[in-house]
């Protein structure tokens, strides 16, 4: 069997994405997410729409936001307290394997 | 490919309310939410609720679904006949945000092109480019370190040449980034959905995970070890070596008087980056066991000789 290509992947470090990107990855529109950078829920550098940028955890962050919002038809506001929630509970989670628990 | 039964999905009957069917979505949404569900396969599953929950709750959808799946169970080998969506008309609210990149074959051969060409716009331009897919991929530090190559195993629905839905396993050989940490995300462009013309496939998102390590753990950028001493070495003071997970060898000098629970941080040896990381070594100190007629006679020595409390205030 011949060996298969090698896929170079690129990693997402800092703020890296782009509004148009963010959208793609979370099946969003650029409305939603403007929305939630005017409302401080997602927080990218940048002046305006051309210039955010967005990490990992942006990405991450948007996608539980927006599953919870649909799901539950949660406030935007609860869905993001949510997503804190959940984010402290990937902390506790790491730190508890770190354990050894 | 098989036919879906949406309302089996949502465990509720076909002639269940709205209401019905949000309650019903909301209980199975709990339960197998992927960030707290314990259940197996909760990731595939809320995948499927979250299918039927779109077209369900969605009147358009849900009655353009009943009319062409009246008499069809789950399972069932089904293909919609040519034009079947002809004399329904869509107003578009239904193909909201909600997720369809992820639903299966079945939903997007009924409802997937509906959109298509009747809402040009946005949306439009969006399906023209394949979706975008994540998945989770576990890797072992020693490997996320080198920066190694990494044969990754995806689970993914297809259509088979019968036309049946199978879940596939696609295998993908993927040059790991050096210095990749916990929950960053890899892309890798062109690996998602097909997309409507050549070069428009949408990019697959990995997002690392480490598997438990019995001797290292990778905190934010930081390699965090235990470094195990014995009691001379604590004491007295030693130059020892830590194996780090590429196998290379680094020596670090422990200082005299050094106390397990203590820390020895050595700067810019942990994950490589720019910045790279800090090596935080976790001091234990081991106690050789009191085994033999000379081990018993060297602690009775140090007893006899060392004027040591550890429980007196100020631990001696």
């Amino acid at each position: 069997m011949p060996a298969p290509n090698v896929i170079t992947g690129t990693l997402l470090e800092g703020q890296c994405l782009t509004l148009e990107q963010l959208c793609g990855a979370c099946t969003v529109s650029a409305e939603w997410v403007s929305i939630h950078v005017r409302e401080g829920r997602l927080q990218p550098p940048g002046e305006g729409p051309a210039q955010w940028r967005f990490s990992s955890r942006d990405l991450w962050r948007a996608r539980r936001i927006r599953q919870l919002e649909v799901a539950f038809d949660a406030e935007p506001e609860l869905a993001a307290l949510f997503a804190d929630l959940l984010e402290e509970v990937d902390r506790l989670r790491a730190r508890l394997g770190a354990s050894g628990l | 490919m098989e036919f879906k039964d949406y309302y089996q999905t949502l465990e509720v009957p076909r002639d269940a309310g709205a209401d019905q069917i949000k309650k019903a979505y909301r209980r199975l949404a709990r339960k197998y939410h992927p960030d707290v569900s314990k259940e197996p396969n909760a990731e595939l599953r809320m995948k499927e609720i979250n299918e039927a929950n779109a077209v369900l709750s969605d009147p358009e959808k849900r009655a353009a679904y009943d009319a062409l799946g009246a008499g069809h169970a789950a399972g069932e080998q089904f293909r919609p006949p040519p034009g079947w969506d002809a004399g329904f008309e869509f107003s578009g609210d239904g193909f909201r945000d909600d997720g369809g990149a992820d639903f299966s074959d079945f939903f997007s051969e009924l409802f997937g092109r509906m959109g298509a060409g009747r809402h040009p716009g946005e949306r439009h331009g969006r399906r023209a480019r394949g979706g975008d897919h994540h998945a989770k991929i576990l890797l072992d530090i020693e490997d996320a370190w080198r920066g190694a190559p990494q044969r990754i195993e995806l689970r993914v629905p297809k259509v088979d040449a019968q036309g049946r839905v199978a879940l596939e396993t696609r295998t993908l050989d993927v040059q790991i980034p050096t210095g990749v940490r916990e929950g960053q995300l890899i892309r890798l462009a062109g690996q998602g959905s097909p997309g409507a013309e050549p070069g428009a496939a949408g990019d697959l998102y990995l997002e690392v995970h480490f598997k438990p390590n019995p001797r290292y753990r990778i905190d934010g950028r930081d390699l965090v070890m235990e470094l195990p001493l014995s009691p001379w070495e604590a004491a007295l003071g030693a130059v020892v070596a830590v194996v780090l997970p590429d196998g290379s060898s680094l020596k670090v000098r422990i200082r005299p008087g050094a106390q397990g629970g203590g820390q020895l941080v050595v700067r810019g040896r942990g994950v490589p980056g720019d910045p790279p990381g800090d090596l935080v070594a976790n001091l234990r100190v081991v106690l050789p066991p009191a085994d033999t007629p000379r081990a018993k006679e060297l602690y009775e020595s140090m007893a006899r000789d060392l004027a040591f409390d550890p429980r007196a205030p100020g631990g001696a």
